[in-house]
């Protein structure tokens, strides 16, 4: 029997038992649904990214492209610097220094963070991240109060003993109450609250960016954890374009303050904000990854689904392959059959799958406000995935159709 | 038309003991002729029928229809034949449900080689007697409708020879008189037809009668009173 006729043979009896037809294709509309949907939002995403979504959270995490961050210690340094971690090398004047030598700065902020303090407020304990930081740090970082106001100049010059506090902080210590003029103790040091940071969620990595304190650099130097060096300095660029020129300028500036001749090591790292972007581009293509192969899973789940109905097919229709092999149909006939309505079936699923997805991308999108993708080649892909797993799957159904034995079959 | 030479058949039991269903058959049908083969169940006259059929192999022995030996044929082979030289009615008529009447008629056709011949079903079921009925499905029809169209679906690629395995043991006797007498008819017209039944009246429709007994052929002979017309006994 040709193909042309045996499809046609398939298509009608796939028509005529339109619910089983229907869950085996549901099976496979799911899978493909979900794996459109999940590339197009992530192409969109990614498109989009490199202009704005990903960059807006990235500046929330880094700052603009605009800044340089200084650490101290070798490059092999790695994660969040913590007082306790970081060697003594970045000083109070290295920040002064690099406001006062270096072109094409525009503001530098300085800070001393720790993670995992403890916070009172009365009763209540938290425990969060403190950074001792400059008067520039939050206006760098983009940050803003929704209550209250931030650090200042001033705060920084009296050591005053003043905090700002992240959202998460303010809803661990004052639930129900202004915050604002309250006291909070911080290894028994008291401090007033003078502002709360405006909510910024979650960070690319999942982990809350308002679980956090801050308060002068000078008072977190010199009254709450009295040291003298600094966890990282923040240079902000006039010219974004001089950037090279500027992160070659302060490494040749630190290296002389600190006496560093190569091959010796530099004692500080200058890292590059487009480094810290490309992990998150990173992050993100892992996820999607990682999401991509759950679709997979699901589209070889409806696999799974087609072969079972398929097998279930095959016993209720032992008679009528009974028939046809009395005709003449040949096995190979009988397993073109069966192969066809699986791989059928499943090509429709891709494409409902396919409908279903663009249209869930579109709806994500649209709430997003990103542009929706059309990934044809994607999509294409797709139908060819479904077609595929339904003709794999339908291997041993199709098989057993093909080996029941005519006379067993026929007997009345 | 149909040749038989010391044809044996042996199936195997799980445990591997052979039990003899047939043993050493000889036999000839002439084209034309209407036989009926007639045998208590267990005797060997269904797997006489499937090898008449080309369902099953003899173990051993000659098979020759309409000159070509099938004995060895693969199961390709056998399709191929069953295709283009024998209809098969069953008892239980095995129609394809969800189908359409003309549709089921059609069925052999797409295992022929050549095109879907609608204007060749829908004439074989006005022979039949169906030919207002050739669009409605399946479940739409009675009993003696249902093997009509079977009749017509085993006519479809024009084989020179029809199996009919208790044609009438589903219907009741009014209906099954008419689907003899549609296949009385038929006959008169050169069909051969291989007719399987334990009906005494069934029976007397043919020329000849084989009667199968513990797999031998037990007894051949012509019929006097016969209803259909009398055929010469070849």
């Amino acid at each position: 029997m040709s193909w042309a006729k045996t499809l046609s043979l398939a298509l009608r009896t796939l028509r005529r038992n339109p619910l089983r037809s229907l869950f085996m294709m549901l099976g496979i509309a799911v899978g493909i649904a979900s794996l459109i949907a999940m590339a197009s939002v992530g192409q969109a995403t990614r498109q989009e990214t490199l202009r704005q979504e990903t960059l807006r959270q990235f500046k929330r995490m880094v700052g603009n492209f605009d800044t340089v961050s200084i650490q101290p210690g070798g490059a092999r340094t790695r994660g969040m610097p913590s007082l306790i971690s970081v060697p003594p090398t970045l000083r109070f004047e290295d920040a002064t220094a690099i406001k006062a030598e270096i072109p094409n700065v525009r503001r530098v902020a300085l800070s001393q963070s720790a993670f995992d303090i403890d916070v009172q407020a009365r009763e209540r304990t938290t425990t969060t991240s403190v950074w001792g930081i400059s008067e520039d740090w939050m206006e760098i970082r983009g940050d803003d109060v929704s209550a209250g106001r931030g650090i200042s100049a001033q705060d920084v010059e009296t050591l005053a003993r003043v905090v700002v506090i992240g959202e998460d902080v303010r809803s661990a210590l004052f639930p129900d109450e202004d915050p604002i003029g309250k006291t909070l103790r911080i290894a028994e040091v008291p401090f007033q609250v003078q502002g709360v940071l405006l909510s910024r969620g979650a960070g690319p990595g999942g982990s809350s960016l308002d679980d956090l304190l801050l308060l002068p650099v000078s008072t977190a130097s010199k009254r709450l954890f009295s040291r003298d060096y600094l966890t990282a300095i923040t240079v902000q660029l006039d010219d974004p374009g001089q950037y090279l020129t500027a992160v070659t300028a302060i490494e040749t500036l630190l290296r002389e303050r600190h006496g560093i001749v190569p091959p010796v090591e530099d004692d500080f790292t200058v890292s590059n904000p487009q480094a810290g972007f490309e992990q998150v581009a990173e992050v993100d293509t892992t996820l999607s990854s990682v999401l991509s192969g759950i679709a997979v899973i699901a589209t070889l789940i409806g696999g799974v689904v087609i072969m079972s109905l398929m097998l279930i097919a095959v016993s209720e229709r032992r008679r009528e392959i009974g028939v046809r092999r009395a005709v003449g149909a040949t096995r190979g006939d009988v397993l073109r059959q069966f192969l066809s309505e699986a791989a059928l079936i499943s090509a429709l699923g891709g494409v409902v799958g396919v409908l279903l997805g663009v249209f869930g991308a579109t709806l994500a999108s649209f709430q997003q406000q990103l542009p929706p993708a059309f990934l044809w080649g994607a999509m294409a892909g797709a139908v060819v995935l479904a077609t595929l797993v339904g003709f794999i799957f339908g291997l041993q159904p199709a098989w057993r159709a093909a080996s029941v034995d005519p006379i067993q079959a026929l007997r009345s | 038309m149909i040749q038989l030479e010391h044809v044996t058949k042996t199936y195997l039991r799980d445990d591997g003991t052979p039990v003899p269903a047939l043993r050493d058959i000889t036999l000839r049908i002439e084209a034309g002729e209407f036989v009926t083969v007639r045998g208590a169940s267990g005797s060997g006259k269904s797997s006489l029928l499937n090898i008449l059929g080309c369902l099953d192999t003899p173990t051993s022995g000659l098979y020759r229809l309409a000159g070509e030996d099938v004995s060895r044929y693969s199961d390709k082979e056998r399709s191929g034949v069953r295709a283009r030289r024998i209809g098969f009615v069953f008892q239980a008529f095995n129609l394809l449900s969800r189908t359409t009447a003309v549709e089921n008629v059609e069925v052999p056709a797409l295992y022929s080689g050549g095109d879907v011949d609608r204007g060749r079903a829908l004439a074989l079921l006005k022979r039949v007697g169906l030919a207002e009925r050739a669009e409605h499905f399946v479940s739409e029809l009675s009993g003696g409708e249902q093997q009509r169209v079977a009749i017509a679906r085993a006519l479809m690629n024009a084989p020179p020879l029809l199996l009919a395995d208790e044609p009438t043991g589903n219907l009741d006797s009014a209906v099954g008189d008419s689907i003899m007498a549609l296949l009385t008819d038929l006959n008169r017209e050169g069909l051969t037809i291989v007719l399987v039944t334990h009906d005494e009246r069934v029976a007397s429709y043919a020329a000849r009668e084989l009667l199968i007994r513990d797999g031998v052929l037990a007894s051949d002979r012509a019929r006097e009173n016969t209803r259909g017309v009398a055929h010469v006994v070849g």
